[in-house]
């Protein structure tokens, strides 16, 4: 067992000491904020035209309004001066002196339907901002001739479902919400967590043991260990390198829950809203799940991912191999988004207790108490099993494939490494 | 000898290949405290007969046997490797992967650092101990690797191929380290195709070409028989007239001395004798012995070519 104190010692010291390690580690956080202010600051720099924007209204109720609303979504328009042809513009375009305008007609004013004429088409966010500013007016214009406009203007911003809980009091009822909402948030970052982590220090260790074999390191270590304890050694400690990893994305939150959200809120009161933030946090339990979850899906796969880079001589090699144990991932991961979005039924309830999925499927809706205790406990019990199967196979496939330097086996040779090994 | 039983031994070893036999009917036995020399050319089967003592390979037929039993891993814990193979983790520090591969040899943590320590500074490496390995030159890497192979003190030391790639004063230096390893008591074998350094260093020597054992036997012994009663003598001034003595069957001149063959049977005293009877004056007398590249090339052709029509390189 010391020996394989070594391995794990070595597998960890060398890995967390990587500046890729690192750079994930403090990097993922600041690399999402960063990844949402470029797209930000994209969006907002591809709206700034150099040349101008003209509107040009034929129906003569519209004009104003949409300019001044246009103004508002960040539109500089400049409205044509009456008695100004359509064709006029239109050279005006060509001659490259307006890069498009506006016609707002009759149609415009009965159904917001208007066009835009341009040498290009507009992107994505303007066609959003300028359809929605010009349909607002359009539906200001049109309630303010009814009687009951006010009332249709309501009706238009959505109604409200306002739930009202039986047998809870108020208090009671907004700590179940948040409960609800907390589950969600954990269920959704979890999951996601999961993916990553098995997708990562899966491939992690399998790079690990080519390393190993391609270096021939392997002859030698072999010769002090027995192949388990050196495959046990290698997969535990890249697994703590990964948990290390969630640990201080976790403590990260924490940290900025606990101490600089208050700073913040303290600093600006406008960002007193924030500190319900906190009360989403997830608890203990949920976390400990996590772990649990993690630890299990983590050991299916690395070991199976161990065992694929046992077989392979190359990492080539070891990219076509691996596919299956990819799509094993994967597949329970859009199974997953779609519920997220709300499509959950029944029966996918029964395919989250298949082993290979249940880290990404089951522990979301553990947290999100959409499956019965019993049935988390069972597809935990059935992963452990899954796990003890996957370890023995891939143990008799790794300690005949690190030492052969042949090419990668048949499935019919693979069965017969499992069964002489 | 010592007491202890032998070290290493196959018996009617045969691994194949595929179509290839690689070793076949191979026996062998080390005694402990020998320096052993496993000879032969590339692809005659050394690193195959080595990887199998170490459990490595599994023989298709016969048995290895290390200590006295089957080659387990208790057994292969108390030996000392170095595979043909240069194998070592590049990212990592030189001290570090000592430390390591001390570590899983059962040597404790601290005591393997200052193992390790010694050894760098004995090799000259103390100031790359905290380097990279991927900065070392092979040559380094090399030492770096031995030093991880005598880390754990071993019992037995299966070097293989261990002077290639090291240049000729490193070459000496481990040349040194073996010699002294086996005045401590350890049994070394190691395989090479460079036949002065296994002249130099080994007390046995097992010669392999395609696949098979040749010659296995004491190489003082060895050369004894194989001596082919060539005697060199050199004179201070003129020769007397070697030619007509009844004892010698053929004259060469080789430089300043001569080379006598004589009839089978004579014993060379007798043309010691005839030299002081003529009254003339000697420089040199000696009983010439063959080299071992010549019994090798006798018994299994030119050890410079090799057995493995692909692969170039090796001794000549």
């Amino acid at each position: 067992m010391k020996q394989v104190w070594s391995v794990i010692r070595r597998e960890y010291v060398e890995r967390v000491k990587t500046r890729a390690f690192i750079l994930s580690t403090l990097g993922m956080p600041l690399l999402m904020i960063g990844i949402m202010a470029v797209i930000g600051f994209v969006a907002v720099l591809s709206e700034q035209s150099e040349r101008q924007i003209a509107l040009i209204d034929l129906n003569g109720q519209l004009g104003e309004r949409v300019q001044e609303a246009l103004d508002q979504a960040g539109y500089d328009v400049e409205l044509a001066a009456p008695g100004t042809s359509v064709e006029d513009l239109d050279q005006q375009v060509l001659d490259e002196e307006l890069e498009a305008y506006i016609v707002l007609d009759d149609a415009t004013a009965s159904d917001a339907v208007f066009a835009y004429r341009s040498k290009e088409p507009p992107g994505g966010v303007r066609s959003q901002l300028m359809r929605s500013a010009i349909v607002e007016e359009v539906v200001d214009l049109r309630l303010g001739e009814m009687e009951d406009g006010d009332s249709v203007r309501r009706l238009f911003q959505g109604g409200s479902l306002e739930y009202e809980p039986v047998g809870l009091d108020e208090e009671e009822a907004e700590e179940a919400e948040a409960e609800r909402i907390t589950g969600m948030i954990t269920g959704i970052a979890g999951g996601i967590i999961l993916y990553i982590m098995m997708l990562a220090y899966g491939a992690q260790t399998l790079q690990s043991v080519l390393e190993e074999k391609q270096s021939r390191v392997v002859e030698l270590v072999i010769s002090s260990l027995r192949p388990w304890q050196l495959m046990l050694g290698k997969i535990v400690g890249v697994g703590a390198v990964g948990l290390t990893q969630v640990a201080i994305w976790i403590a990260c939150v924490a940290l900025l829950a606990s101490l600089a959200l208050p700073t913040l809120i303290a600093a600006a009161s406008d960002f007193e809203e924030l500190a319900q933030f906190r009360q989403y946090l997830p608890g203990p339990g949920a976390v400990l799940l996590l772990v649990v979850f993690f630890l299990l899906g983590y050991f299916l796969y690395s070991s199976l991912f161990a065992a694929v880079g046992a077989m392979c001589r190359n990492l080539q090699e070891a990219g076509q191999t691996q596919a299956p144990l990819i799509f094993l991932i994967i597949i329970p991961f859009m199974l997953q988004m779609m519920t997220f979005q709300g499509n959950n039924m029944q029966w996918m309830n029964w395919v989250a207790l298949f082993p290979f999925f249940s880290p990404i499927m089951m522990y979301p809706r553990a947290v999100m108490g959409d499956v019965p205790a019993w049935m988390v406990a069972v597809s935990i019990v059935l992963m452990a099993l899954t796990v003890w199967g996957s370890a023995w196979v891939a143990g008799r496939i790794y300690k005949v494939g690190i030492l052969s330097q042949g090419s990668r086996p048949s499935p019919r040779e693979l069965l017969r490494w499992i069964r002489d090994a | 000898m010592t007491q202890n039983g032998t070290v290493v031994r196959l018996s009617g070893v045969r691994k194949t290949f595929g179509a290839h036999t690689a070793v076949d009917d191979f026996d062998l036995a080390i005694e402990p405290g020998t320096i052993y020399g496993l000879l032969g050319p590339n692809g005659s089967g050394k690193t195959t007969t080595i990887r199998m003592m170490m459990g490595i390979l599994l023989p298709d037929g016969g048995s290895v046997e290390l200590f006295g039993g089957a080659p387990d891993f208790a057994r292969r814990s108390r030996v000392g490797y170095l595979p043909e193979e240069r194998g070592v983790y590049e990212k990592m520090k030189v001290l570090d992967q000592l430390v390591f591969f001390g570590e899983i040899r059962g040597v404790a943590r601290s005591l393997a650092r200052t193992r390790a320590e010694e050894w760098l500074e004995r090799l000259g490496l103390s100031e790359w101990a905290s380097k990279k390995v991927q900065a070392l030159s092979k040559g380094m890497q090399q030492k770096v690797q031995f030093i991880s192979t005598v880390l754990h003190d071993p019992e037995l030391l299966i070097l293989d191929e261990p002077f290639s790639g090291l240049d000729p004063i490193n070459q000496d230096v481990l040349e040194e380290i073996v010699l002294e390893e086996k005045e401590r008591g350890k049994t070394i074998l190691f395989s090479t195709h460079l036949m002065e350094q296994a002249e130099r260093l080994c007390e046995r020597v097992c010669l392999i070409s395609r696949a098979r054992k040749v010659l296995d036997d004491d190489l003082k012994e060895l050369k004894r028989r194989e001596r082919t009663g060539v005697v060199a003598v050199e004179f201070e001034d003129e020769a007397p007239p070697v030619v007509s003595w009844p004892d010698v069957l053929q004259v060469e001149e080789a430089g300043d001395a001569l080379h006598l063959t004589l009839h089978d049977g004579v014993r060379p005293e007798g043309i010691l004798a005839q030299v002081v009877a003529e009254g003339a004056s000697l420089r040199r007398f000696e009983l010439l012995e063959p080299r071992l590249h010549e019994i090798f090339v006798r018994h299994a052709g030119d050890p410079g070519a090799d057995d493995a029509p692909s692969r170039t390189g090796g001794a000549s």
